[in-house]
């Protein structure tokens, strides 16, 4: 087959797209995956991520599951060599074979050996990602053995020949009629072949001779108990069950990661897994086994009744490295649940034949992919756009945003840059080692740079922003994409409007010790909708806090998610030193935008040396809400003494979406609940993400994906106004990307939350 | 946390077990009784296959033997083709309405596995509250860390082929006899 190429028009299919170790590649991969496979994509990581907030709100300990899976997952990766010694007696000691491989070909050619000792015709295989890593079914089909995938999903794609697009539901970018169409291809039958039943009774007569006849049983392992050779099995069609049971022999292959102390640590993993998973309570079936089992093999009649055997084959392929690696390490305690992808925003757009490489997909894909790879194979995870949405819905709390950042720091480092990245980087005093980075990457780490210029002449800059020109000329030089309308500066920064209207003497409504606030200025507030930071001041001064404004500089959000620590960190040592003197003080930070509080929230830990200095900033600031709903709860007064929702400018009916990373930080329930109690009806987003995600949506390669991410954001609104008792909404956002998208689709003025309490203050 | 009364997780258990789309019957345990609902269960099945139990007395067993269509010492070609399996539960798990199959005694895994019915015999005073209970070394989950364990939760499923479809490589229907 020819190569399927932009040039030649024909169509890309997932496995010409799957290597995205360059970045024309990925941009084919997402155009691909946008036309044929967002459908199903959509449907079924949506319906997965639905379940999965329902069931997980049933479980009382929840977090300290949590807490339990992560530390158990700390120290078996601590220990690993120990444990692997003790598993390998005790499967021994059961009269099992054990085998450490060290690479794929390793682990390929023993499971070869064991098939052809065997003299095996047919293997019966269950779900195994680790399995597609190594290319298993390649070997073994090289010499000859039949290889039936029993899972309906791996089916699929051994008929498609397609790589996986999802570590759970491999086959989840599959519609019905697509499968049937592709069955309909493949096979020739004249069974009807049209409904979800139909196509699965066709797969299931096939299989069920397999499994009767099969010589050998391969499967994988979701977790291994180092104590007692047990293994998990989690399945919902009982083909797992089949492959350990029928054939004479079953061979268990997983990474090395997999392995758990004891039997006992199984506890928490079996409760977390199916939740995060597929979103059920428990799946349909889930193995706890120390094989091999007691249960003689199945021998139809004429067939010889053999001796069960058990191999259990570990695969290192990169992990032990992985292990040394102070930041990849973490990588090695997941689970493989599919909860990281299915609240991520972009991949429920994509799916993993786009936000995925060879094997990995989605959050944690990259991670996994340069782990078992090559760096340059974790291109694709430049999707993930830090907004932290998996970070609370990863059972063992990995910090994927964080992987992905120092993955693209280690790639932008292995690139050979360029000479307009080394001049823009020159120009805005990018640190040395970050301007091997692309021109776009530098250009929107240093917005503030520009947006500080931009601001200074702002009534000319924005007309230059306007101009097709300009636009154009932005989109050939640094990747902003002309579709996009800029952000416009205001006539006065936040920092300067402050400066010019000195604040009123409080007002007597609350006695007491004032709280004491600095107002961070933010550099997309101060250079942007400094609307807010006004905003800000006068609430938090009507409910008689006393409150100061930073000066503006770069906190290191927009460094940070171009992958450029070295200027991250020195934004986030800077910002860190300017705040000091106002915390030791008293003075409790309040921050605008969103992104840029989570990262005196979460994200300074990576970034600030001092760890007493990341204390105090995480624990010390605030949403503006989030803050004047504190202020309210401290005095006596009701929102509705300071609060009058009658003098609303927008009605009381409010669609509000709130930011991402706010979700994550537990900072949209205080501005959902505040704005109810002063009366207003609000119907609110439960999208992830709005798709701008700060830079994401402006990059040229990416807007399709972004205005395809949005579009769920937008139904949204459109479907809380056509509600029975309908009508328009006004649109709120806390976030200053969000508000951006949310005017592009909508082209509907967008207001934050604050701004409306400004306007409805009675005092 | 502390756990539910046991009536109240015999509730919970049917509850979750249903919603998961396994019929659940509470019946009283003697054996007639557990004969009458098994042919109720299997009414249609041609040819059934009951595995020995090791909690609920031999009798329950022996009388169910005396049901028309058991095979008492089935090949594998009469356990491929067979039409239901009876099975003992070693347990039950409320929250997620799953009963446990422990392994191990002759026919036990494959009458759970390989009919497009599977009837499970549940005492009821087996059930806890949640899965984590059968990896912790007391109570019944002293046995439970010995053992190999299925725990089922409903028919075998897939939503692989597009929408939700029940009875794939495993069990078409799962029906639970809690016995109290």
């Amino acid at each position: 087959m020819a190569s399927a190429g932009t040039s030649t028009g024909s169509p890309d299919t997932p496995r010409a797209v799957a290597n995205k170790s360059d970045k024309r590649t990925l941009v084919r991969a997402i155009r691909m995956a946008l036309g044929l496979e967002s459908v199903a994509v959509r449907r079924n990581t949506q319906n997965f991520n639905r379940n999965r907030y329902r069931v997980t709100a049933e479980v009382a300990d929840y977090d300290a599951l949590k807490d339990e899976a992560r530390a158990i997952k700390e120290r078996s990766i601590a220990g690993l060599p120990d444990l692997l010694n003790a598993l390998e007696k005790a499967v021994r000691a059961r009269g099992g074979q054990f085998y450490l491989a060290s690479t794929a070909a390793d682990a390929c050619r023993y499971m070869l050996g064991v098939c052809q000792a065997h003299n095996a015709k047919l293997v019966v295989k269950g779900k195994s990602i680790t399995s597609e890593e190594i290319r298993l079914n390649h070997t073994l089909e090289g010499a000859g053995i039949e290889v039936a995938e029993s899972d309906l999903a791996e089916f699929i794609l051994q008929v498609a020949d397609e790589q996986p697009s999802h570590i759970v539901a491999p086959a989840l970018h599959y519609t019905t009629e697509r499968i049937a169409a592709l069955f309909k291809r493949k096979f020739s039958t004249d069974a009807k072949l049209e409904t979800g039943e139909e196509l699965t009774k066709f797969a299931r007569e096939r299989l069920r001779e397999k499994f009767l006849h099969a010589d050998v049983g391969i499967t994988g392992a979701n977790i291994i108990a180092a104590d007692t050779g047990t293994i998990m099995l989690v399945e919902s069609e009982g083909n797992i069950r089949m492959t350990c049971l029928l054939p004479p022999v079953h061979i268990a292959i997983a990474g090395v990661e997999k392995v758990i102390p004891s039997r006992q640590d199984i506890g928490p993993f079996i409760e977390l897994l199916a939740l995060s998973a597929t979103g059920q309570r428990l799946s349909s079936y889930t193995s706890i086994i120390s094989p091999p089992l007691d249960d003689p093999p199945f021998a139809l009649s004429g067939r010889p009744r053999k001796r069960r055997e058990f191999h259990l084959v570990l695969i290192d392929n990169g992990r032990m490295k992985m292990r040394q690696d102070p930041v990849l390490q973490e990588t090695l305690y997941c689970i493989r649940c599919s909860a990281c992808m299915n609240s991520c925003a972009n991949f429920q757009t994509v799916g993993g034949h786009a936000f995925g490489g060879e094997t990995y997909s989605g959050g944690i894909g990259g991670a996994w992919e340069a782990g078992t790879g090559r760096l340059e194979n974790a291109r694709f995870s430049d999707l993930c756009t830090g907004c932290s949405r998996c970070v609370t819905n990863c059972p063992v709390r990995i910090d994927i945003p964080w992987l992905n950042e120092v993955l693209r720091d280690r790639l932008n480092r292995a690139s050979a840059g360029s000479p307009l990245a080394s001049l823009l980087g020159l120009a805005s005093a990018v640190r040395g080692d970050d301007r091997r980075a692309s021109a776009q990457k530098i250009f929107f780490a240093n917005y503030h740079w520009y947006a500080s210029w931009g601001a200074r002449t702002a009534g000319f800059s924005n007309r230059l922003a306007r101009s097709p020109f300009v636009r154009r000329v932005m989109q050939a030089l640094v990747g902003v994409d002309s579709r996009r309308e800029l952000p416009p500066f205001p006539a006065r920064t936040l920092v300067r409007a402050a400066q010019e209207a000195p604040p009123r003497p409080r007002g007597g409504a609350f006695p007491g010790r004032a709280a004491k606030v600095v107002l961070f200025a933010d550099v997309y507030t101060n250079y942007g909708p400094a609307g807010r930071g006004l905003a800000t001041l006068k609430v938090l001064r009507a409910l008689g806090a006393d409150v100061v404004v930073s000066d503006a500089v770069p906190e290191g959000r927009a460094a940070l998610s171009q992958g450029m620590l070295a200027t991250a960190r020195k934004h986030a040592r800077r910002t860190a030193t300017l705040l000091m003197p106002y915390l030791e003080e008293g003075r409790d930070v309040v921050v605008v935008e969103p992104s840029a509080l989570a990262m005196f929230r979460r994200d300074y830990r990576h970034l600030l040396a001092d760890e007493a200095r990341f204390e105090l900033l995480r624990t010390r600031s605030f949403e503006p809400v989030e803050f004047a709903a504190r202020l309210l709860a401290r005095s006596e007064r009701t929102a509705r003494y300071i609060f009058d929702v009658s003098r609303s400018p927008v009605g009381t009916r409010l669609f509000y979406h709130s930011h991402c990373q706010q979700k994550t930080l537990g900072c949209a329930a205080p501005t959902e609940a505040l704005l109810r109690e002063i009366g207003f009806d609000v119907a609110t987003s439960n999208v992830e993400c709005c798709g701008m995600a700060g830079s994401f949506g402006y990059k040229k390669e990416y807007y399709d994906l972004s205005m395809a991410v949005a579009a769920d954001l937008y139904l949204q609104v459109q479907a809380a106004e056509q509600a029975a008792a309908g009508g328009a909404r006004a649109i709120i956002a806390s976030g200053t990307s969000c508000s951006e998208q949310l005017q592009a689709g909508l082209g509907r003025p967008v207001m934050h939350p604050i701004e409306l309490l400004a306007a409805i203050l009675k005092v | 946390m502390a756990a539910p009364a046991q009536t109240s997780l015999i509730d919970l258990f049917v509850s979750r077990a249903t919603e998961a789309a396994a019929k659940v019957e509470r019946i009283p345990r003697s054996p007639a009784d557990v004969r009458a609902a098994i042919a109720r269960a299997t009414k249609g099945a041609r040819t059934l296959v009951i595995a020995d139990g090791e909690i609920l007395p031999a009798e329950v067993f022996a009388a169910a033997r005396m049901l028309p269509g058991v095979i008492s010492q089935p090949t594998d070609d009469q356990l491929a083709a067979a039409d239901a399996g009876v099975t003992e539960a070693f347990a039950g798990v409320a929250r997620t309405g799953s009963i446990c199959i422990a392994m191990g005694p002759p026919l036990r895994a494959a009458a759970s596995l390989l009919m497009p019915l599977h009837v499970a015999l549940l005492p009821a005073e087996r059930i806890v509250f949640r899965p984590r209970e059968l990896f912790e070394a007391k109570g019944i989950g002293v046995e439970a860390l010995r053992r190999n364990l299925a725990f089922v939760t409903g028919p075998s499923a897939t939503a692989d082929m597009g929408p939700l479809v029940r009875g794939v490589h495993g069990p078409h229907r799962l029906h639970i006899l809690v016995l109290e």
